[in-house]
């Protein structure tokens, strides 16, 4: 396992280098830069003036050229700055990482949890009311968009009750860390109610899978009590797509839930990447894509692993 | 002299409507043919448009400049009549079906919606339009034309859809001229560029609105471009607010608003804090490129002279306590208010002033009209070009600056009550060009009424009152930005939730909603802000 692990690590970073190409390539390709993005189109502006900032910001260099200069930077921890504002990108993403973190690890916790509970209910009550009532909210759950569900949450729990704020995260007046969590609360409990129902349909099937291999039916011929055959021997193999489905959820915790944080106006990651992306801000929109590319690789490493470890029939690199 | 300009004035006024096209197409074109473009004029029923897309929120437009004083009486008003259209159309030589390419750049449902409408309303006549959002380079799309005047077009639309929001009228024509690179699509004429170069270079007002209501006729009566309707901004403010007697005006500029005096209830702790919006996101914008469209420029920087609120004259001095224009328009001298400082306590001085107007030469993004007075500078263009190390036309003497111009700019007092002074020694070691890369808008040290307290970017930005300001230290305690974009999309939702006393919007969803807010009222103000069709006329 060991060799395969350091094979599958030696592999990101080519892996990595390759991807960001492509998205440096891509971004490269769609018309306009920063600097166009910059002007307002019924402003009259010296093209003169226009075409020094160009240089100043090195974009008139050829795209190979400059994404070299960026990937040579990075290599040596240089994330660079913003072209719009000369922002340092390493001071942005850590002013605003603490934001995504706690909104994305609160709403991936509280999903997961539930998502498996609940699915795995509904799985061994299949049939019942209790599995059609879950089957209902998740169908709702999935179905209805993020942005709907945050203003009808903010309707009620912020206009109406007035037990939550409407949004933002911070205020002048908040001096310790625990005076925002009202601020947290509602748009992490949205993100992961959302959230909760893609785990518990998965975990439902899954769970019914699970249920109808032939282990299992070894498992109740062998006399032992349904919790045990349910849990120990349908939950463990049931949680393998499950955990893939959570594992793959992980680089929100980089990337944030762009739709969450703009109806919630929290200050994240995602916020920032989306102004990035208007603006063709490259070196935002490279050092988002990058850490989120790396966090897939590793995390799609770390489910391989996880899965060898629940479910003995997987063997790592053909082991 | 006051008898040569009243008859000037009169034989502006006197002159028949301007000359006008030839009623056939005078090139490839079909949109060169002034009878397809007035057909296209009477096709669209703006009347409709305003009552069914905008909610009756903004004004049918005849002729580009807005309702007021600049208004001419001779404007053709182009009726909503289909079977007329359709007359001219077919005069023209039109083939019911032909197709129209029509481009926009805003992204709202608003503009899909009425870019619907239009279509149907011109399928009516018998002109099939295809209708396409601009994404990426808009400025390269709308405004390339023809190094020749009489060549190709080089952009692949037929017709646009945009907006002119006019610091000055004269920003409504000069796209105008002949060899000016911009979305009009008007190949250009000697009559109209002689027009043009009169309304900004006359230093008498009353001959250059006579000018400009001339340009308007020009434009109306050769169907250049069609304007759709004045666009009215709707100031939104909470029942805690009271501005104690300060004017409403052109928000999107800076104007004398005496916030200073402006005053809020105060909240449990008795602290008074009015809450806004238009924070930034990651750095607070250079005030020279949008000007007062920020409310936090508006809050944290003075400017030379103050304005009347539609900026239609000045009020008085800002930092400069007087002024004092040469008859010819080519002088002008600044006389610094005493005691003036930045919000670090340092004295602004006759050095800021000059280094900064110097400086302002050679950034990007300076606003047009404030770019095209400062330009005007003696020596201005040597300094840019590196022929020089300094400008000649900027001189000055104790208290006083005086600044030369190589021609009288109509413009030029009005541009200095948007522009004022950066401290020198922020920027003395920061090339013009990266001006807004400068680490100084982390958290910028202004001259205004409020300086910046703390800005947790995306989130909010906190001004408190600057203690001396030389009007006398602000009544509010705090001011609260949330950060936000040009049309804020939460403004509606805070203001719900008690947390706007004071925005501007032009989004009419919003004004709806608005309105059901007991606590909230809103004020409309009618600034020149006209939405427009461009004909594109060079040759296919």
């Amino acid at each position: 396992m060991l060799t395969y692990i350091i094979r599958r690590l030696l592999i990101i970073v080519p892996m990595a280098i390759g991807i960001s190409f492509l998205i440096f390539l891509a971004l490269d390709l769609s018309p306009g830069d920063a600097v166009t993005r910059m002007l307002n189109p019924m402003q009259s502006v010296d093209p003169d003036r226009i075409e020094e900032l160009r240089r100043a910001l090195g974009l008139d260099a050829p795209m190979i050229v400059r994404y070299w200069i960026w990937l040579s930077n990075v290599l040596q921890g240089n994330f660079g700055r913003t072209l719009t504002g000369g922002v340092p990108i390493t001071r942005t993403l850590l002013e605003r990482l603490p934001a995504t973190l706690e909104l994305s690890a609160v709403a991936l916790l509280l999903s997961s949890i539930f998502g498996a509970i609940l699915g795995t209910i509904s799985a061994l009550k299949r049939g019942t009311a209790t599995d059609n009532a879950l089957t209902v909210a998740g169908m709702i759950g999935v179905s209805i968009p993020e942005f709907f569900f945050g203003l009808v949450a903010i309707v009620i729990f912020a206009l109406n009750l007035q037990w939550l704020p409407v949004g933002g995260r911070l205020l002048p007046s908040y001096t310790s860390y625990w005076d925002h969590i009202p601020n947290l609360l509602m748009p992490a409990l949205v993100l992961s109610i959302m959230m909760t129902a893609g785990v518990m349909r998965y975990a439902r099937s899954a769970m019914l899978d699970a249920l109808s291999r032939e282990f299992i039916k070894t498992a109740r011929s062998k006399g032992l009590p349904e919790w045990r055959v349910n849990l120990l021997h349908g939950f463990r193999v049931a949680l393998t797509p499950v955990i893939v489905l959570i594992g793959f959820r992980l680089p929100m915790l980089i990337g944030g839930s762009v739709i969450i944080e703009q109806v919630f106006q929290w200050p994240g990651i995602g916020q920032w990447f989306v102004m990035a992306v208007r603006a063709k801000d490259l070196p935002v929109v490279m050092t988002v894509a990058l850490l989120t590319v790396v966090l897939v690789l590793v995390v799609s490493l770390v489910i391989d692993i996880l899965t060898a470890i629940i479910d003995p029939r997987v063997r790592l690199g053909g082991e | 002299m006051k008898i040569l300009t009243a008859a000037a004035v009169a034989l502006l006024l006197q002159t028949g409507i301007s000359t006008v096209a030839q009623a056939q197409a005078l090139n490839n074109n079909p949109l060169s043919d002034i009878r397809v473009r007035q057909a296209i004029a009477h096709a669209i029923d703006r009347n409709l448009i305003v009552e069914s897309v905008f909610g009756g929120y903004a004004v049918p437009a005849i002729g580009m400049l807005p309702n007021g004083p600049f208004k001419s009486p001779n404007l053709n008003a182009y009726e909503y009549d289909p079977d007329k259209a359709r007359a001219l159309l077919a005069e023209a030589g039109w083939k019911n079906g032909d197709s129209l390419e029509f481009v926009y750049y805003y992204d709202d449902q608003i503009t899909a919606d009425l870019m619907s409408v239009i279509q149907a309303q011109l399928g009516d006549v018998g002109i099939n339009m295809t209708y396409n959002l601009i994404v990426g380079d808009v400025a390269k799309t709308l405004n390339s034309i023809p190094a020749d005047p009489k060549g190709k077009s080089v952009v692949n639309w037929d017709m646009a859809y945009g907006a002119r929001a006019a610091m000055v009228m004269q920003e409504y024509f000069n796209d105008y001229a002949t060899g000016k690179a911009s979305a009009d699509g008007f190949p250009g004429s000697p009559e109209l560029d002689a027009l043009i170069l009169e309304s900004n270079t006359a230093t008498d007002p009353e001959v250059a609105k006579a000018t400009l209501m001339k340009i308007d006729e020009y434009i109306n009566a050769n169907m250049l471009t069609l304007p759709l309707y004045y666009q009215q901004l709707m100031s939104v403010e909470s029942d805690r607010l009271n501005r104690n007697g300060g004017p409403y005006g052109n928000d999107q500029f800076n104007y004398d608003w005496d916030v200073h005096a402006w005053t809020v209830t105060p909240d449990a702790n008795g602290k008074h804090i009015l809450y806004t919006n238009g924070a930034p996101f990651d750095y607070f914008e250079n005030p020279w490129v949008n000007l007062g469209l920020w409310a936090g420029n508006k809050f944290i920087w003075a400017h030379m002279l103050g304005a009347k609120p539609f900026l239609d004259g000045i009020t008085s001095g800002d930092i400069a306590e007087a002024y004092e224009m040469s008859e010819d328009g080519k002088t002008l001298t600044f006389t610094l208010r005493e005691g003036m400082k930045w919000h670090d306590g340092e004295p602004i001085t006759v050095d800021d002033v000059t280094f900064s107007l110097a400086y302002a030469l050679k950034t990007p993004n300076l606003h047009g009209i404030v770019a095209s007075v400062l330009n005007g500078m003696e020596g201005a263009a040597d300094y840019v070009s590196g022929a020089a190390t300094s400008v000649s036309g900027i001189s000055s003497e104790g208290n006083k600056i005086t600044l030369k111009f190589t021609a009288p700019n109509a413009n030029t007092l009005i541009a200095f009550t948007q522009w004022g002074p950066f401290p020198k020694k922020y920027f003395e070691n920061v090339d013009p060009t990266l001006v807004q890369q400068s680490e100084f808008w982390q958290k910028p040290v202004g001259s205004g009424p409020f300086k910046v307290e703390e800005a947790k970017f995306g989130d909010f930005s906190s001004f408190v009152p600057f203690d001396d300001y030389y009007e006398g230290k602000p009544k509010i305690d705090q001011i609260i930005a949330w950060a936000s974009a040009d049309g804020d999309v939460n403004m509606v939702k805070n203001a719900a939730a008690n947390r706007i006393d004071f925005a501007v919007t032009k989004v009419v969803s919003d004004i709806e909603a608005i309105k059901a807010l007991p606590h909230m009222r809103m004020t409309p103000l009618d600034i020149p802000y006209t939405r427009m069709l461009w004909f594109q006329m060079y040759d296919q």
